[in-house]
């Protein structure tokens, strides 16, 4: 192989190792692999439009810009919920209960809810890290010293359940 | 040894490197850090099963093939233009009047080999159609990047200087109601070529079933270049910036202020006049004789930035600004307004959804 690749090989190679991942954050979000594919499909479209996949930083720009642009959709997407549940019970482990089923639908719900008022930086904190990213990766993507992902992980989570429980009692 | 702060006890749980140490040695003998320490544990694991989803299967290769089957990066002038429908929140119009701005200036620069320079602003009343004819300039010829342009989002002001090599400009205060959520964005320099291109004109308005002008001979091949940038703006609100051109999926800032340098464009070719030019691009099927007007009427094109007004959607009057001239839009409602003026080869605009004299008042205490 030779030491210099072309832009192609670049993105081909770029796009192989990170597609997964990029999906996973946003589905992580959307909980809808469907559209979680449309939100990492365009990430990528994006990326390619403006920057050159042999740049350093193209894995921390795509993993940021996946968390970001699922948690735009589910801010704007007013209704999801119909989408959300039958997607829900199509990709879902069937085994459960009609009544069980409907107790995770409507937790999943509750959790998006949740998760799209709080702020972006706790928001994108928390889907990183539960994405499988580890401490420096999520700190790459958002551009913070890996020595805060801690204290910006319990905040984050001390938040969404505060608004997982707010959204309980409304 | 003081107790262990809740990050540290977090990494702890997912870190097994990081339970190694002081630390671990005092989580162990402080009932007090072991107790925390439980409770941030169980927060954790809670929020690890709300936020679990199916796993969802990806063919890669499939989806490799999808994107590198979407249309190739064509930059445009501007952003790409959001849809504009009656309703749309003035400051979504705002952007795509940014858009249209530097479609503008290329319609209304370019004497040959002379240097589009602003150095004043000029508002130029637009309707949607418009603009939704200027965005489709990109067609009537290719667009290339010399000089992409690279926009990031910085943590800091000083990084953002750093990035765009401009000062980031202050707010003296925040008026009421506005979020202090404070994001930098940096863009580099950027410049791009226009070629104009008989055959692709033409094969543009075929496909839209439009007849087009003639197009004034010696324009094939016309080359123009426009540089754009520096900038660095700061952005305040509750949001995240664009990922993309789509900026329909961004969501909407309360302030924004901005500060470029100003734009510049030079034209390859001294045998088209400035004249033919104007005349052939304000026939293109779309633009208003209000537009066409508007246009002609720019007393020196080389030293005036035109400023697109919406005017279904804003009113534009003269203000004085940080001692120069310069554009005051929309009212006080606080539905939206902003000003935009050029001070020293610096292009400067303020825009929120706030009212137009709290707008006036930042852009004359911004530093």
């Amino acid at each position: 192989m030779s030491g210099v690749r072309s832009d192609d090989e670049s993105f081909n190679a770029l796009f192989t190792a990170e597609y997964a991942r990029v999906v996973r954050i946003a589905n992580r979000v959307l909980a809808d692999p469907h559209e979680a594919e449309d939100v990492a499909q365009e990430v990528f479209v994006d990326f390619h439009r403006l920057h050159s996949a042999s740049a350093q930083y193209a894995p921390a720009w795509l993993h940021r810009a996946a968390a970001h642009s699922a948690l735009n959709r589910l801010r704007g997407a007013r209704r999801r919920h119909q989408r959300e549940i039958a997607q829900a019970v199509q990709e879902s482990d069937r085994t459960l209960d009609p009544q069980k089923q409907l107790e995770v639908d409507e937790d999943r719900r509750r959790v998006r809810q949740a998760l799209a008022r709080l702020a972006p930086k706790p928001a994108a904190v928390l889907v990183l890290r539960a994405s499988g990213l580890s401490y420096a990766e999520v700190a790459q993507a958002l551009g913070v010293g890996i020595g805060q992902i801690g204290t910006l992980l319990r905040r984050a989570e001390t938040s969404l359940r505060k608004e997982v429980t707010r959204g309980t009692s409304e | 040894m003081a107790h262990l702060n809740d990050g540290t006890l977090r990494r702890m749980i997912d870190d097994p490197d990081a339970r190694a140490g002081a630390d671990a040695l005092h989580l162990e003998t402080c009932a007090e850090c072991k107790s925390r320490f439980e409770a941030v544990s169980k927060d954790a694991l809670a929020i690890s099963r709300l936020l679990a989803v199916p796993d969802a299967n990806v063919n890669v290769a499939r989806a490799l093939q999808l994107v590198r089957s979407a249309p190739e990066a064509q930059p445009r002038f501007g952003f790409r233009l959001p849809v504009a429908r009656p309703g749309s929140r003035p400051i979504v119009i705002g952007l795509a009047a940014a858009a249209v701005a530097v479609a503008l200036m290329v319609v209304a620069l370019a004497q040959g080999g002379v240097v589009f320079a602003p150095s004043s602003v000029t508002p130029v009343p637009v309707t949607l159609a418009d603009m939704q004819a200027l965005s489709q300039l990109s067609s009537y010829g290719t667009v290339t990047w010399t000089e992409k342009p690279q926009v990031q989002v910085a943590t800091s002001a000083a990084e953002a200087s750093t990035l765009s090599g401009l000062q980031a400009p202050k707010v003296a205060s925040l008026p009421q109601g506005v979020s202090s959520n404070l994001t930098y964005v940096a863009m580099t320099q950027a410049t791009a070529e226009f070629t104009f291109s008989a055959a692709q004109a033409a094969a543009a308005a075929a496909s839209t079933g439009k007849a087009l002008p003639k197009m004034p001979s010696g324009m094939d091949g016309v080359k123009l270049t426009v540089t754009v940038g520096p900038a660095v703006g700061e952005v305040y609100g509750n949001l995240t910036a664009p990922t993309g051109s789509d900026l329909s999926q961004a969501n909407l800032p309360e302030l924004i202020v901005g500060k470029s340098s100003a734009p510049t464009a030079t034209s390859s070719s001294s045998q088209v006049t400035v004249k033919q030019l104007e005349s052939y691009l304000l026939t293109l099927p779309g633009i208003s004789p209000e537009l066409a007007a508007a246009i002609k009427a720019i007393g020196d094109p080389s030293t005036t930035l035109p400023i697109p007004v919406p005017i279904q959607y804003a009113t534009s009057s003269k203000v004085q600004v940080q001692g120069v001239q310069g554009i005051a839009l929309g009212d006080n409602t606080g539905v939206g307004s902003g000003v935009i003026w050029v001070k020293n080869g610096v292009v400067y605009a303020v825009a929120g959804t706030i009212k137009q004299s709290d707008a006036i008042n930042i852009a004359n205490n911004l530093k």
